[in-house]
């Protein structure tokens, strides 16, 4: 057996050679040509990863059943019993080896055979069939803690049929389907959830709640006193069962021992009769206090206390009151198993470090009593602990089964002390965890990092490995010295005080250039540290000689804003020298195959490593280095094995080792410390983003927007993120002609039967097509003739376009953290919360109660609104105008005079106690909506009242000083503050959701209108064909926000829905039929961002799998275009279908993103054929459900013939925050060009953007969606002017902005002239404009000028040679006075 | 000096019949019977091993005369009070299996003696608990090591590792690699897994077998046990010459303690398989990595 494993992983392939050659290869700075001369070079590198990675059946784990296999030598005089057991904890495998090697040494009774299973080894067919052959002469089935669907399945199928034949069948907590197999004489469970008696009643309620397996321990210690009441033979067989759990929850080899002897004595036919004598299980306690040096357990804290306190071991320091002090959940199945190596390490490291432990177990699934019971006092309701770690890796209530988060979150919250969950290999062994470069097992991802992350928890670091043979735990050495330095350092942030607390304030400069620094989405990144440091200085900390202002603070960091960002005039806060470096920074030799010996050319004078920032009293605010390689193509290219620099390795080592931080406050999202190389999750030993965190408590100040790259800083920095706010939304409004246009349509309105009429249409048609609007609608000819009724419709569809910009919504400005919204400027948040129906709490949206009262269902008014019938539109504008008058009475009477919300509650109460003046029923009664109803009304106000106050709470500051005083930080939702009020307030410790519980019922509704939509839409455009295939993007962030929308759209289109387990979870799909479809299966093309990847690679492997199934489904090729190509492509490439059908692609692991948006941030690439083949090198790494293992694999043949047979490409938009030009992810992400360029007909595909931002979803082409991006931000005033009052941090949002619509023009071409004309005549041409950007930020402006030459240049742009004139000129202007400032 | 003083504390064996779980029942024979235990003399001042200078090796003398049982009951409830048996800590066997080159023997046997030296405690949990072995004497650590290094050409033993350790920066990871106790994987970025026990380990003192790479001491409970074990005033001065970790053949030196016989010396002709029992008892620990 060893041999076997260990023989897998000894490759004996050197490839140090190769990869130098590689990294040698940025000679070719400005040709991508020498990656193609080198495909073989390029395979074989990958193909020796794959197959370290795959070994064998590509499934994640390669351990096999065979190590528990014990098999007596047969004694002929002895009756031959054979168990098979099949169980999640692999600790129980050296305990059930020990007994029964035990039992078989007596040569009593009867010679037992044994062999187990893990339940992840079943999804290995090979292993499946042993599984079920040794099924078929087994006298008993055990099974435990059986928690994962498809498994589950797998265990019922297999157990099923021989039931009736197995002697005994004992099912210890797991899935009902599984409990129901339970079979011990006449007791059975196969009527678990149907049955009426009280007994079955309490494994049924279990199901629906939190503590299903504490309801069975429960039931252990309540069922001797039911029994009683049982018919006696009855009662008999449920005593044993009860027995059996017991015996099985004692799990030392003696009570396995015992164990086994009674169920075969009393249950296999050939020992009947032999009296087999036993024991009684030897009980411990359920839960209680545990320490390897203790004479006992403990159920009483003061016990344990004074025990401790008696040590002769250990000196009085640790014993005496100043030693920090670190709680430790551990799972008492390790401890009675006698598995338990890892909890020893951990408790020995704490204490040789100096800290008190004190580690509570419990037997069940739900920890959240213990805690309580164990770690506070009941007194002074302090904790005892300074901080807790969970080494049991679940969630702290309901383990794999069912989780209770609000229960969980109840306990620590009163717990108040930092909570990490650490993680200990389930599914893998030890090597197989380091080889891969997924990291931790997915299944494990979900169930023992996300859902702790929903209480809260945090630091997934895996501390301990399994070995392949003994199926035992064991210690890491140094992630178990990692995890226990961490959990001092975070006590000590509970017991240090203020006035000595360190902190180290990290800001970004992304892109590195010096107008950058300090970048963070919607953030005013220094006004948001002055307005902390303020805080932290009030209350106590030292922050000495922190300046006047903020713009001051700006100063002294930057030193001098006009200089190079390279050269050294950022303030140098330390000079590293390079010896110093290497002593401090363990893994510094690492860095040297891409940098070569420190200190380089990066953060560097040539002779010292250079650390940027500034200190004022405790507080050292530094700006975080870059990747370091943007200006290298060649590196993007090939980043896969890339690296921090060494000045990006000597500014974490400045911060921990030399400025000595307590803990680290990234501020703002984001920063690239996550995003450095390493496993997706469940960092190792080397992996950079641990290796750079090092024992810093990480804090991280992120937008509540984004929760799923937050993820990541989580999971990949340990960071406690707290979320921020993003500025509050307004309406975009109208200006210049758009404002003229919507004028000319009220007197069209008002005159367009008096004869005026015509003469109106022609002004707003000309006006239109000065606006633009002639690509958007369809005008007729000025002076053609036209009846009143195309009159009517032309006028219609324009003014439905100018609502839809005019009511858009746009973050203005950045936010300030401290500084929530007033009042008044939440009121376009709240009206967009008003407008979402939420039946869920039975509330109905404001637009709904109004149509209502005209007698109109509102999804007819924005159905006739779209197209264009003037009525509509002009009711949906009432609507909207009602709306936001009605919510502004509310708002405006509960808010005191300074636009601050006072006292809502009470003011509300005092509202609705007087139905007469309800501020919303006044405003609505001189509308034509006064006879709303008022109970629904209610309803919602009350509602939007709760809301309101959220929006302008608080919490930000409040919940970082938590943090940095080791509190415990409420954990919350991060998302779209519209759809989900939850993610308010700020300031929470943000995290995703539960991956395996998307798509929801919802969202698949939801997804199927925009689907539809679609579909329609391109057969609009495309002579009534359908799509054969369309390539779309799936978003982490998307995702998470919308409950996996989009991910329910991959589905509708190739005609699966979606089957949710007992749990809720979705794990499985089945095909829609395609009666019910309606129309033919579409192909898909799915490209899932970086992140998306490392959060839902469950779901990856679901829409793998369901693609597969539908290829492979009967049906004729031209219903099923899935079929049709993948057949076709499996002849072309000589596979199966199966593999042909490869449709779910991603960048390899722990890479992200095309980089194309980095090319062009930084515009360092030669023609968009280049922008392509970085896509196409980057994005072409595949899952595949049929060897998940093997993690992502390159197949880009595949995923190019996929690509050249999309009709369409497709994208979601699903917040109002975060649009196409805001973020340069979209356009990196785009393949429409690309696409054209690999169609054998050339045809360019439509592209489609999918706005689901608002209650009327809606699929516009990429082109619509660009110019309405534009017209609402870039050249609108009221934007570019609410980002001109930001300052500095302004003008560089201004320059993003055109920056990433060149993005746009490179790689789907869709961007219009006229978009850079008028931005041209807004931010150049306009004098007054141009000499404030230039003196705000003269970098972010060079860069802009620079990006309008760029635009021209690559022919994205015509325009006068008058226009590049003046902008060379300015070019070299701005360059002379930032150089000449420089000297 | 010659310490382990030799009490016979036989009756030990049978007195946790629960073998080493915890019982709800707790705290049953605990409570009172104070008397069974052997207490060291070192009511002192043992704060950390690195505390203790080689010379007080003697603080750890357990005589039967000095178990004044009254003053500390306390103790006995504690498992850290080491009280060896006699058998248990005879050093025959592993002389015997060194002498061999059974090496796979003698470090199986050099653990046993650890534990058993470790004292009652440690006995029945089956492994050595970090802060026990302060409690171990210096001169018996010696002499375990002076075995070692005496067969193995001064390759293998304690006070080798301690000197690589150092050499190593006293980091686990890097020392861990120079023994041979850590395999490289086959993977894109340099990295290293434990080696699997027996197997992966090396049996005999070869030309290519790593220096210090016996007697094993695993990694199982992370490295705190070894760490203590190295730092132990046993091996104060088997530090590598100018300290420090500067990477620097530090000078073989030759022990006169060891020469001296070890503390051990009079437990020679002892029966050595007395052992037997015991370690059936002991829930067998696995040492594999």
């Amino acid at each position: 057996m060893a041999s076997l494993l260990s023989s897998q992983f000894t490759l004996p392939a050197p490839k140090a050679d190769q990869l130098s050659s590689l990294s040698q290869k940025h000679y070719f700075l400005h040709s991508f040509l020498p990656k193609k001369t080198n495909p073989a070079g390029n395979s074989s590198k990958s193909g020796v990863k794959v197959k370290c990675a795959v070994a064998g059946n590509g499934l994640f784990t390669q351990t096999t059943p065979e190590v528990r296999r014990i098999v007596p030598e047969r004694d002929g005089s002895l009756p031959a019993v054979k168990i098979v057991y099949v169980v999640l904890e692999a600790q129980y495998q050296s305990s059930l080896s020990a007994a029964v090697l035990a039992l078989n040494k007596t040569k009593r009774y009867a010679s037992f055979e044994v062999v187990g299973y893990l339940v992840e080894e079943l999804r290995d067919a090979n292993t499946y069939k042993t599984f079920c052959k040794d099924l078929e002469d087994a006298n008993i089935f055990i099974g435990s803690l059986i928690f994962v669907e498809e498994l589950a399945l797998k265990v019922k199928a297999a157990v099923e049929k021989e039931r009736d034949r197995l002697d005994a069948v004992l099912v210890f907590p797991s899935m009902p389907e599984v409990m129901r197999l339970n079979k011990l004489g006449t007791f059975s469970m196969s009527q678990l959830g149907q049955s009426k008696s009280p007994f079955f009643q309490l494994f049924k309620k279990k199901k629906s709640s939190a503590g299903f397996a504490d309801s069975m321990l429960k039931l252990v210690r309540t069922l001797p006193k039911v029994l009683k009441y049982l018919p006696s033979d009855k009662a008999q067989d449920a005593r044993l069962y009860i027995l059996s759990l017991q015996f099985w929850l004692g799990g030392s080899p003696d009570n396995l021992q015992n164990f086994l002897k009674m169920i075969s004595g009393s249950y296999v036919p050939a020992l009947k009769g032999t009296k087999i004598e036993y024991s009684d299980p030897v009980l411990f306690l359920d839960s209680g206090i545990w320490h390897p040096l203790a004479p006992c357990m403990y159920d009483d804290v003061k016990e344990y206390l004074n025990w401790y306190g008696t040590r002769k071991d250990v000196n009085e320091k640790l014993k005496g009151p100043n030693a920090p002090i670190v709680g430790l959940v551990l799972q008492r199945s390790h401890i009675v198993t006698g598995d338990e190596s890892h909890y020893v390490a951990v408790i020995m490291e704490l204490e040789a470090s100096g800290a008190k432990v004190i580690p509570i177990f419990a037997g069940g699934l739900d920890f959240s009593g213990p805690v309580e019971r164990f770690l506070i006092d009941p007194v002074t309701k302090k904790p005892y602990i300074n901080s807790v770690v969970s080494l049991t890796g679940f969630a702290l209530v309901g383990g794999p089964a069912r989780q209770d988060h609000p229960r969980a979150v109840e306990a620590l919250g009163k717990l108040d002390v930092p909570y990490i969950v650490a993680v200990p290999l389930v599914f893998q062994t030890t090597e197989e965890w380091l080889n891969s470069t997924l990291g931790l097992h997915p299944i494990q991802v979900a169930l023992q990092v996300a859902l702790p992350e929903l209480d809260g928890g945090m630091e997934p670091i895996v501390f301990a490995g399994r070995d392949p043979r003994t199926g035992k735990s064991h210690a890491l050495h140094k992630r178990v010295e990692q995890l226990c330095t961490r959990a001092i350092r975070w006590a000590e942030l509970k017991r240090k005080s203020k006035a000595e607390k360190r902190l180290a304030i990290t800001v970004f400069s992304f892109p590195p250039d010096k107008g950058n620094v300090g970048t963070a989405a919607y953030l005013n990144v220094f006004s948001s540290i002055y307005s902390v440091l303020k805080e932290l200085k009030r209350d106590g900390y030292n922050v000495e000689g922190l300046p006047e202002t903020s713009e001051a603070l700006i100063e002294e960091v930057i030193h001098d804003k006009e200089a190079q960002f390279s050269s050294p005039n950022l303030n140098v806060a330390y000079k590293m020298g390079v010896r110093e470096y290497y002593d401090l920074t363990s893994y510094a030799t690492a860095l040297e195959e891409n940098w070569g010996k420190a200190p380089g050319n990066l953060n560097s004078d040539g002779e010292n490593l250079l650390v940027y920032g500034k200190q004022y009293g405790n507080v050292f605010i530094g700006v975080q280095p870059t990747f370091g390689y943007e200006g290298d193509p060649m590196r993007l290219l090939f980043s896969k094995s890339a690296s921090p620099h060494h000045g990006f390795a000597a500014y974490y080592s400045f911060v921990e080792k030399i400025f000595q931080a307590d803990a680290v406050l990234h501020f703002g999202t984001h920063g690239s410390l996550e995003f450095m190389p390493g496993k997706q999750v469940g960092m190792s030993d080397v992996c950079f983003p641990d290796s750079l965190i090092g024992n810093i408590p990480n804090v991280y100040y992120y937008a509540a927007n984004n929760p799923s790259e937050a993820t990541i800083a989580k999971r990949r920095s340990y960071a406690n993120t707290i979320s921020y706010l993003t500025p509050p939304a307004e309406n975009a409004g109208l200006y210049k002609g758009l404002k003229q246009l919507s004028e000319l349509i009220s007197s069209y309105q008002s005159l367009k039967d008096s004869g005026r009429g015509p003469q109106i249409v022609s002004s707003i048609i000309s006006t239109a097509k000065q606006c633009n609007l002639d690509k958007d609608v369809d005008l007729p000819d000025e002076g053609a003739e036209i009846s009143a009724k195309e009159r009517d419709l032309v006028v219609g569809k324009v003014y439905s376009k100018i609502m839809e910009i005019e009511s858009r919504l746009l973050p203005c400005g950045l936010h300030v953290i401290g500084e929530p919204p007033s009042a008044m400027e939440a009121v376009a948040t709240l009206v967009n919360i008003a407008a979402l129906d939420r039946p869920e709490d039975g509330i109905l949206s404001l637009p709904s109660i109004l149509a209502e009262t005209v007698g109109r269902d509102i999804e007819d008014v924005y159905r006739g609104s779209d197209k264009g019938i003037l009525k509509d539109v002009e009711l949906l504008r009432q609507i909207t105008e009602a709306s936001r008058g009605s919510i502004t009475a509310f708002v405006e009477r509960t808010t005191n005079n300074k636009g601050q919300v006072v006292d809502v509650t009470n003011k509300l109460s005092s509202i609705l106690g007087f139905g007469i003046n309800e501020p919303w029923v006044q405003y609505l009664s001189s509308t034509k909506f006064y006879r709303a109803d008022r109970e629904k009304l209610r309803t919602l106000f009350e509602f939007l009242g709760e809301c309101l106050k959220l929006v302008v709470a608080d919490n930000e500051l409040g919940s970082l000083k938590q943090a940095l005083e080791g509190k415990y930080v409420m954990p919350g939702p991060g998302g779209d503050p519209i759809r989900n009020p939850k993610v308010l307030p700020t300031g929470k410790n943000i995290h995703a959701l539960d991956p395996q519980a998307i798509p929801t019922t919802a969202a698949m509704q939801s997804a199927k209108v925009v689907v539809d939509r679609l579909v329609e839409r391109q057969k609009v455009d495309n002579g009534g064909k359908y799509p054969e295939t369309v390539a779309l993007v799936l978003w982490g962030t998307d995702n998470i926000k919308t409950y996996g929308e989009s991910l329910g759209q991959v589905l509708w289109m190739i005609g699966v829905r979606p089957i949710a387990d007992t749990f809720g979870r979705v794990n499985r799909v089945e095909p829609v039929s395609l009666e019910e479809l309606g129309r033919p299966r579409i192909d898909v093309v799915v490209n899932c961002s970086g992140v998306f990847r490392d959060l839902f690679i469950n779901q990856m492997n679901l829409l793998d799998r369901a693609i597969k199934m539908v290829a492979e489904l009967d049906e004729p090729e031209e219903l099923n275009y899935v079929r049709k190509h993948a057949l076709e492509q499996a002849k072309t490439l000589g596979i199966d279908v199966r593999e042909a059908a490869t449709r779910v692609f991603s960048n390899a692991s722990g890479s992200y993103s095309s980089n194309i948006n980095l090319a062009v941030e930084n515009s360092t690439w030669n023609d968009e054929k280049q922008l392509q083949d970085m896509y196409l090198s980057r994005k072409s790494f595949a899952f595949d459900s049929d060897a998940p293992g093997a993690g992502m694999t390159e197949k880009r043949k595949v995923f190019e013939m996929a690509l050249s047979t999309a009709d369409a490409t497709f994208q979601n938009l699903d917040s109002s925050e975060i649009s196409l030009t805001d973020v340069s992810h979209y356009f990196d992400s785009d393949p429409t060009n690309l696409v054209q360029n690999l169609r054998k007909d050339g045809k360019k595909p439509s592209a489609y953007v999918a706005d689901t931002t608002t209650a009327n979803a809606q699929v516009r082409t990429l082109g619509e969606t660009v110019r309405l991006d534009a017209r609402t931000k870039l050249l609108n005033p009221k934007w570019y002017e609410g980002m001109m009052s930001s300052g500095y941090e302004g003008v560089r949002e201004i320059e993003k902005r055109l920056t990433n619509t060149v993005g746009w023009s490179a790689t789907s071409g869709q961007v219009d002239n006229w978009v850079y004309e008028e931005a041209n005549s807004t931010f150049i041409q306009d004098e007054e404009m141009l000499n404030r950007l230039m003196n705000t930020n003269p970098n972010s402006f060079r860069k802009l000028v620079q990006t309008f030459l760029e635009a021209n240049g690559r022919g994205y742009w015509e325009t006068s040679e008058q226009n590049i004139e003046k902008l060379r000129q300015l070019y070299s202007e701005v360059e002379d006075k930032i150089e000449g400032i420089d000297r | 000096m010659a310490t382990n003083s030799l009490n016979p504390l036989r009756h030990h064996h049978s007195r946790h019949h629960g073998g080493r779980h915890h019982h709800l029942r707790r705290r049953h024979s605990l409570d009172s019977p104070s008397s069974l235990f052997l207490k060291p003399t070192t009511t002192t001042t043992i704060t950390t091993a690195q505390s203790l200078s080689t010379s007080t090796t003697t603080t750890f003398s357990l005589s039967p005369a000095t178990s004044s049982s009254s003053s500390t009951a306390a103790d006995a409830a504690t498992a850290t009070t080491p009280s060896p048996s006699p058998s248990s800590t005879s050093l025959d066997l592993l002389e015997r299996h060194l002498a061999a080159k059974n090496f796979r023997q003698a470090d199986e046997e050099t653990r046993r003696l650890l534990i058993a030296l470790a004292g009652d405690a440690a006995l029945k949990r089956g492994y050595v608990f970090f802060s026990e072995v302060q409690f171990i004497a210096a001169a018996d650590l010696k002499a375990i090591d002076g075995l070692w290094r005496r067969h193995s050409g001064g390759r293998f033993g304690y006070s080798v590792q301690k000197r690589l350790w150092d050499k190593s920066k006293r980091d686990f990871t890097r020392f861990f690699i120079r023994l041979g106790w850590m395999k490289k994987l086959d993977t894109e970025v340099e990295q290293y897994n434990y080696k699997a026990f027996p197997t992966e380990f090396m049996w005999e003192l070869k030309e290519d077998t790593p220096e210090g790479h016996l007697p094993l001491t695993n990694a199982l409970r992370g490295t705190r046990l070894l760490s203590n074990i190295l730092t132990h005033p046993a091996f104060a001065d088997a530090e590598a010459e100018g300290g420090g970790g500067e990477e620097g053949e530090a000078q073989e030196r030759g022990d006169p303690a060891i020469k001296k016989g070890g503390l051990l010396k009079g437990l020679k002709g002892e029966n050595a398989s007395s052992s037997k029992p015991q370690s059936e008892r002991v829930f067998k620990p696995d040492y594999s990595f």
